[in-house]
C-alpha cells in the first residue's frame, strides 16, 4: 500500500499543463501547416477518366437490382467486353501507366511532406520532454498498473518503492498523444486528429493504381448475379395509387 | 447532446432490400463519434473530479457510454433502419476510441483536484 505522495503545486503549473497545452498548440499548426502546404497537382486526364469509369461501374454493381436483366446485360457488356469494353485494358498499357505512377515525383513529394510533418513535431516534443523534464514525479495516474510497466512509465525517477501509479513526464506525453485525438477532432473538424496516416494511404492508392482497380472492377462485374429487387413493383404502385384515389 | 445533423438514412419500403444513402449514413456516424467523444472527455473530468480511482473509473466510464447510446437509441426512435445499418453502430461504435481521452482527461483532473 502506498500513502500518497503530496506533490509540489508547481508541477501542476509547470508541467502539465504547460505540456498538454503545447501539444494542442503544435496540434493545431500542424494542421495548418499541412493544409497551406498541400500541393496542387494538376489531375491527370487520364487518370480521373479511369476514375470515373470505376465509379460508374460501381454504381452499376451496387444498383444492379432496380434496372431489369436485360439492361443490366447490355450494361454488363458495354463494361466488360473483350475488345472494346471501358474496363479491359491491354497487358502492355497497364505496365506502362503503373511506371509512370511511381517515377511521378509530385505523389512522392506529398508523401514524404505528410511523412514528415507528421514525424518531426512528434520526435522534437519528444526530445523536448526528455530534456526538460526528466527525473522527476510528473502525475499520478488514478488506476494500478502492475510492476512490469514501472520501467515504461517511471524512466526517470529512480526510486523503486514509489508506486507505480507515479509516473514521469514521459508518459504524461504519451497520454497526451493519444488522448489529444479525440480533442482534435472536434476542434479541428473532420478528421485530421491523427488519422493522417489513413488519409496518406487512401490518397496514394488512389495515384497508384488506376489500371489495377480496372481490372479487379471488371472481374466483379463479371461476378455479379442480377437480383431483380422489385418483383411486386406493378402491384405495388397499384396499391398505392388506390389508396391516393379513395 | 445537439442533435442537428441527424438525417434518415435509409428509404424504400420495408419488404425490399434496404437501400441506404450513404452521404446520410456517414454524417449520422460522424455525430455518433462526435457526441461519444465529447461525452468521455466531459466524463473524464468528472471521474477526476470525484476522485474515482481504479476499476471504478472505468466502470464510470462505461457506464456513461450506456447511457450515451440509451439516449442515441432514443434519439434514433428505437428503429435501427431508418437512420443507421445496423445496430453495433448505436452501441459499440466509438467506445474504445474514446477511452484514451476519457483516461487523459481522468488523469490530469484527478491531480489538479486531489494530488495538488
Amino acid at each position: 500500500m502506498a500513502e500518497d505522495l503530496v506533490l509540489d503545486t508547481a508541477i501542476r503549473d509547470w508541467v502539465l499543463v504547460p505540456l498538454s497545452v503545447v501539444m494542442v498548440l503544435i496540434g493545431v499548426l500542424r494542421y495548418f501547416v499541412s493544409k497551406l502546404m498541400r500541393s496542387h497537382q494538376a489531375p491527370d486526364l487520364k487518370v480521373v477518366k479511369e476514375g470515373q469509369v470505376i465509379l460508374r461501374a460501381r454504381n452499376l454493381r451496387a444498383a444492379a437490382g432496380f434496372i431489369p436483366a436485360k439492361s443490366f446485360r447490355a450494361r454488363k457488356i458495354y463494361y466488360t467486353n473483350e475488345e472494346n469494353g471501358l474496363l479491359h485494358v491491354p497487358k502492355g498499357q497497364a505496365q506502362n501507366a503503373q511506371a509512370q505512377m511511381f517515377s511521378d515525383p509530385n505523389l512522392a513529394m506529398d508523401m514524404m511532406k505528410k511523412n514528415l510533418s507528421m514525424i518531426i513535431p512528434q520526435t522534437l516534443t519528444f526530445a523536448w520532454v526528455n530534456f526538460f523534464f526528466s527525473g522527476f514525479v510528473a502525475a499520478k495516474i488514478p488506476f494500478p498498473l502492475t510492476h512490469r510497466f514501472r520501467g515504461m512509465l517511471q524512466n526517470g525517477i529512480d526510486l523503486s518503492t514509489v508506486d507505480v501509479s507515479y509516473v514521469s513526464s514521459r508518459s504524461w506525453y504519451f497520454l497526451n498523444l493519444f488522448g489529444l485525438r479525440g480533442l482534435f477532432s472536434l476542434i479541428l473538424g473532420e478528421e485530421n486528429a491523427m488519422d493522417d496516416t489513413q488519409r496518406m494511404m487512401q490518397m496514394s492508392g488512389f495515384g497508384f493504381d488506376p489500371t489495377k482497380s480496372l481490372g479487379a472492377e471488371k472481374d466483379s462485374i463479371d461476378i455479379i448475379q442480377h437480383d431483380w429487387a422489385l418483383p411486386k413493383l406493378e402491384k405495388r404502385a397499384e396499391d398505392v395509387l388506390k389508396k391516393l384515389v379513395k | 447532446m445537439v442533435w442537428e445533423g441527424d438525417r434518415g438514412a435509409s428509404g424504400g419500403a420495408e419488404d425490399d432490400l434496404p437501400i441506404f444513402n450513404a452521404e446520410n449514413l456517414q454524417s449520422n456516424v460522424k455525430s455518433i463519434y462526435y457526441s461519444r467523444t465529447f461525452l468521455s472527455i466531459i466524463g473524464g473530468v468528472i471521474a477526476g473530479i470525484w476522485g474515482f480511482t481504479g476499476f471504478t473509473g472505468f466502470i464510470f466510464y462505461f457506464l456513461v457510454m450506456a447511457a450515451a447510446s440509451f439516449g442515441l437509441a432514443t434519439q434514433a426512435k428505437f428503429s435501427v433502419c431508418t437512420y443507421f445499418d445496423s445496430w453495433n453502430r448505436i452501441f459499440l461504435d466509438g467506445i474504445f476510441g474514446g477511452l484514451m481521452s476519457f483516461v487523459l482527461f481522468w488523469t490530469f483532473a484527478y491531480d489538479i483536484v486531489h494530488i495538488f
